[in-house]
């Protein structure tokens, strides 16, 4: 254990500092810092081991499978990274000229146009630094568009009850009373509840496609009619983006807005957390509400391009204070230009791999078949799934007091990263399974077998993982009853 | 793999995808490029912007160019960090729990209060998110119901967030001015009484530092959140705002951790007192144990969020700025007390060396003569700002300020000048050799 505040020997900071150009300034005397911040003393050396120590006790996609359903955990490229560190990136200010930023807003403008052309939308913003964010900022232009052309009396958002949580959250921040619709029994829309809730009430309908079960929703144009002839709006949740581009897109599908999640689809690294980046693209109708700035091109004196920042007309202003997660488009540049009219191949291989993998687990040998306590049902009962799918762990918990939860905890110890569990909601000890395009067929096969294998295990051994972790499963209820939220130092 | 499902081709895979939502023609993009070109065109493209490292850049206003030592981008990006999704699973995920954990406690000893979440998206969404936060613990007891007061010395860029953040809410912003040196109208705060939240920034928009707002807590009273917006660095030589009685601190982390960035990925912080932690929003880490007794770290206080909430969460927040946050630890870490201490002596002393030297050329005036400031500071000039940046910039290759008539119109003739630690005495010379000659060019 290394406790980052026990280090206490440094003086001074840990990297050579210059001294201050001057010491002749004044803090007022009321506002003077009385006690320092007790900030732990340490050198470079104790530094660089105390978080490389900590780096071994994390689990990235560098260091196993990651089949975290609705994630879209693939290979980051290194080669972004080594970009967004030049200093023409890491060290632009936001409120630079636009002479000093002309490399930077060439590589926005292509970005809207590429985003604009794969999602069939006609204006694009780069500002929305996270999926979430991304909703609230369509939200917020589809209620100003509403407010403006007199129909400010559309307060209602529908979402189905499959939807991510962002989705109620993010319309609800914006005022919105949110109608939850139920899906049918096969994990699809239900077109004869949106009838039913359907009115001159409804703003918008927010929709996943495919849907958070991994299936793309064979009606959704007919769902889109709907909700158009009752004068409301159809918001696309881009986080399955990565199963469809260059095969279909949200305009063709009848959306009007549209959020990407550049961490998942354009691969900008997640980080444990974040950065994330969710870029809207909106159909024509509501460009003028998009935030404020958008990158315009045009040509110079001598005839070279020109970039130039301008104000959407009615634009609902800034929802972040600068251009956005302007290092996670530039990495998300250099991804997409990997692959560029090609980007409908890494669907194809998403695709593929998930219903593979799906394949291999629902399928089992009949010689692994026989050792297994129960076999999962399928989440959704289909043919194809897109670039995701569920599975329903009742059938072991009934069979053997195995959840999914154990199951998850279980495949830990086997050096896999957990799928996504219990959601979507609908489908009961869920666990949803999404491998991306940059698994190999070799990996997918071996995670397979690990995973049935687990099917087969004594279950006591399943229910008390992990077993071979750096701490064995971690009581959660303690924490939320104790709330011990920083370090006590020397209370302790 | 195709064979092994009974399929033919990749076209099975896609089949239910109705005829008619089908795109009807290949992707109108780029050939595909190798590695080797992309990163050529890379730098070509970024070769062409003008970095704040490669001049005397004394633009600030909100995003500030600190030294990040070389240790933290080269930890940061270790792949069990950089590739890591929200630690979801504890168990495998104890390394950046610990880090985030140390993280709160860094920015709890910071602004003096005893909570602080993982991160926000930028000091705005920090800032927005604060005021709904106390909009929602005290409505219920004010008597100015869904009101809350703001500054008007706050980034305008800030303030539109804060409009698009409450709205929903209904909230209503109201606005708080101050005297002729800059500092807040203490008189004119009290109206605030009675309402859900006043907002402030130490140092304000103009980098003034103001001591009044120590005694603001005592004029609103208990029932109304004190939210105070910081510069981070500051706090190594100015009181954190719990001890005069900040309920929330918010600001931009991003002088520690990592460059400017064109403004993002950077990452907003968040602290605040008991009362606040079942409504902010963010994750936030837990200490805990493990099924043998094992000090453990997990995410906690989740069923504030929207992935348990749904529509009844405290904010839509999911992805934050985890990887900025631990940047950022990293680097407070390699500071420590005493390296946080020079740090803000090196902004302030290269603020007031930059002060003085313009104050001393005749034809500048200061803004707010009296003012203390940290980082930043006003000056009055006899023609437009935007006219002597222009100059500078072409003429002597100095990025010098914000011309303030972006923020507030009215403004032409005033600059907004940021000195950090990243100014030396050459620059400040030059800066001053450069509005010297500019003046000169109109006697």
């Amino acid at each position: 254990m290394s406790d980052l505040f026990a280090f206490n020997g440094a003086k001074g900071a840990g990297y050579a500092q210059p001294a201050p150009l001057s010491d002749d300034f004044t803090i007022p005397s009321a506002l003077q810092r009385s006690a320092a911040a007790r900030w732990p003393r340490a050198s470079e050396p104790e530094i660089v081991r105390h978080y490389t120590w900590l780096s071994t006790r994390s689990h990235g996609i560098d260091s196993g499978f990651y089949p975290l359903g609705s994630c879209t955990m693939k290979h980051n490229p290194r080669v972004n990274e080594r970009i967004v560190q030049m200093s023409g990136m890491n060290d632009l200010h936001a409120l630079a000229p636009v002479s000093h930023l002309q490399g930077l807003m060439a590589i926005f403008h292509e970005m809207q146009e590429m985003l604009e052309h794969c999602a069939g939308m006609d204006k694009v913003t780069l500002q929305p630094v996270a999926g979430a964010h991304g909703e609230f900022t369509a939200m917020r232009c589809i209620q100003e568009y509403h407010r403006d052309i007199g129909q400010d009396n559309r307060d209602k958002v529908i979402v189905p009850d499959s939807a991510h949580g962002t989705n109620p959250a993010s319309a609800a921040m914006c005022g919105y009373q949110i109608i939850e619709i139920p899906s049918l029994e096969n994990g699809r829309l239900d077109l004869d509840a949106l009838r039913a809730v359907v009115g001159e009430d409804t703003a918008a309908m927010m929709v996943t496609n495919p849907s958070t079960l991994g299936i793309f929703e064979p009606e959704i144009a007919e769902a889109a009619e709907i909700v158009h002839a009752a004068g409301g709006q159809m918001y696309y949740d881009g986080a399955n983006f990565n199963a469809i581009l260059g095969k279909t897109n949200p305009g063709l599908m009848g959306f009007d807005a549209v959020h990407y999640n550049l961490h998942k689809t354009f691969s900008q690294p997640h980080g444990g957390g974040g950065p994330g980046a969710g870029p809207i693209g909106v159909k024509s109708h509501l460009a003028d509400y998009l935030p404020a700035p958008l990158v315009v091109a045009s040509v110079d004196g001598e005839g070279e391009p020109w970039f130039d920042w301008y104000n959407p007309s009615k634009s609902i202003g800034k929802v972040q204070q600068w251009h956005g997660n302007s290092g996670a488009t530039v990495r998300a540049w250099a991804f997409y230009r990997r692959y560029g009219r090609e980007l409908e191949k890494m669907s194809e291989h998403a695709v593929l791999n998930a219903n593979y993998l799906r394949h291999r687990i629902m399928n089992p040998s009949d010689d692994v078949r026989a050792g297994i306590h129960a076999m999962p049902i399928d989440g959704a009962p289909t043919d194809i799934v897109k670039h995701e799918f569920t599975l329903n762990m009742s059938p072991i918990k009934d069979a053997t007091g195995v959840t999914g939860k154990d199951v998850a905890k279980r495949l830990l110890d086997y050096g896999y990263m957990a799928p996504t569990l219990y959601f979507p909601m609908i489908v009961p000890e869920c666990l949803m399974l999404e491998p991306t395009e940059t698994e190999s067929k070799e990996a997918i096969d071996q995670f397979a077998d690990d995973f049935l294998q687990i099917l087969a295990e004594d279950p006591e051994l399943v229910k008390t993982a992990p077993h071979d972790t750096p701490v064995k499963r971690v009581d959660e209820v303690w924490a939320a009853r104790n709330l011990i939220l920083r370090h006590p130092l020397d209370e302790e | 793999m195709l064979a092994a499902m009974g399929m033919t081709s990749m076209d099975d895979l896609f089949s239910d995808i109705p005829e008619h939502v089908r795109r009807d023609a290949p992707l109108d993009l780029p050939e595909p490029q190798s590695e080797e070109e992309i990163l050529r065109e890379a730098r070509m493209l970024l070769d062409m912007n003008i970095p704040v490292d490669s001049r005397p850049s004394f633009l600030g206003a909100g995003l500030y160019s600190n030294y990040v030592p070389t240790m933290v981008p080269m930890l940061a990006t270790r792949g069990e960090f950089l590739t890591a999704y929200t630690p979801y699973q504890p168990e495998v995920s104890q390394g950046m729990l610990q880090a985030m954990w140390e993280f709160q406690t860094m920015v709890s000893e910071l602004v003096g209060l005893p909570v602080s979440n993982v991160s926000m998206y930028d000091a705005s969404t920090s800032a927005a998110e604060a005021l709904t936060c106390a909009v929602r613990i005290h409505d219920r007891k004010a008597s100015q119901k869904s009101t809350i007061y703001v500054s008007e010395l706050i980034p305008p860029h800030r303030m539109s967030v804060i409009h698009n953040y409450t709205q929903g809410a209904e909230i209503v912003v109201k606005t708080i001015p101050h005297d002729a040196d800059g500092m807040l109208d203490l008189s004119v705060a009290a109206a605030a009484e009675g309402a859900c939240a006043v907002y402030v920034e130490q140092p304000n928009a103009l980098g003034l530092l103001d001591e009044g707002l120590c005694d603001l807590k005592s004029i609103v009273g208990e029932n109304t959140a004190l939210i105070v917006g910081v510069q981070p660095v500051s706090l190594g030589l100015v009181s954190p705002p719990g001890d005069y009685g900040a309920d929330i601190v918010v600001g931009e982390g991003q002088p520690f951790g990592i460059g400017p960035t064109a403004g993002g990925p950077i990452y907003g912080l968040f602290a605040c007192s008991q009362a606040y932690i079942r409504q902010m929003p963010g994750r936030i880490v837990g200490q805990s144990m493990d099924s043998e007794g094992e000090r453990a770290f997990t995410l906690t206080l989740s069923t504030r969020e929207q992935h348990i909430r749904r529509h009844k969460a405290t904010s839509n927040i999911c992805s934050n700025e985890t990887l900025i946050a631990l940047m950022g630890a990293m680097h407070m870490a390699l500071l420590g007390p005493e390296g946080l201490e020079t740090l803000a002596r090196r902004n302030a002393g290269a603020c007031a060396a930059t002060k003085a030297a313009l104050l001393d050329i005749d034809g500048v005036e200061a803004v707010h003569p009296n003012g203390t400031h940290f980082n930043e500071f006003a000056i009055r000039l006899p023609r437009p700002s935007a006219d002597l940046l222009t100059f500078l910039d072409d003429e002597y290759d100095i990025t010098g300020g914000l011309d303030l008539s972006q923020w507030w119109p009215g403004r032409e003739n005033e600059l907004l000048v940021c000195a950090t630690d990243q100014i030396a005495a050459e620059d400040i010379e030059d800066l001053v050799e450069g509005v010297q000659d500019w003046l000169e060019g109109y006697e």
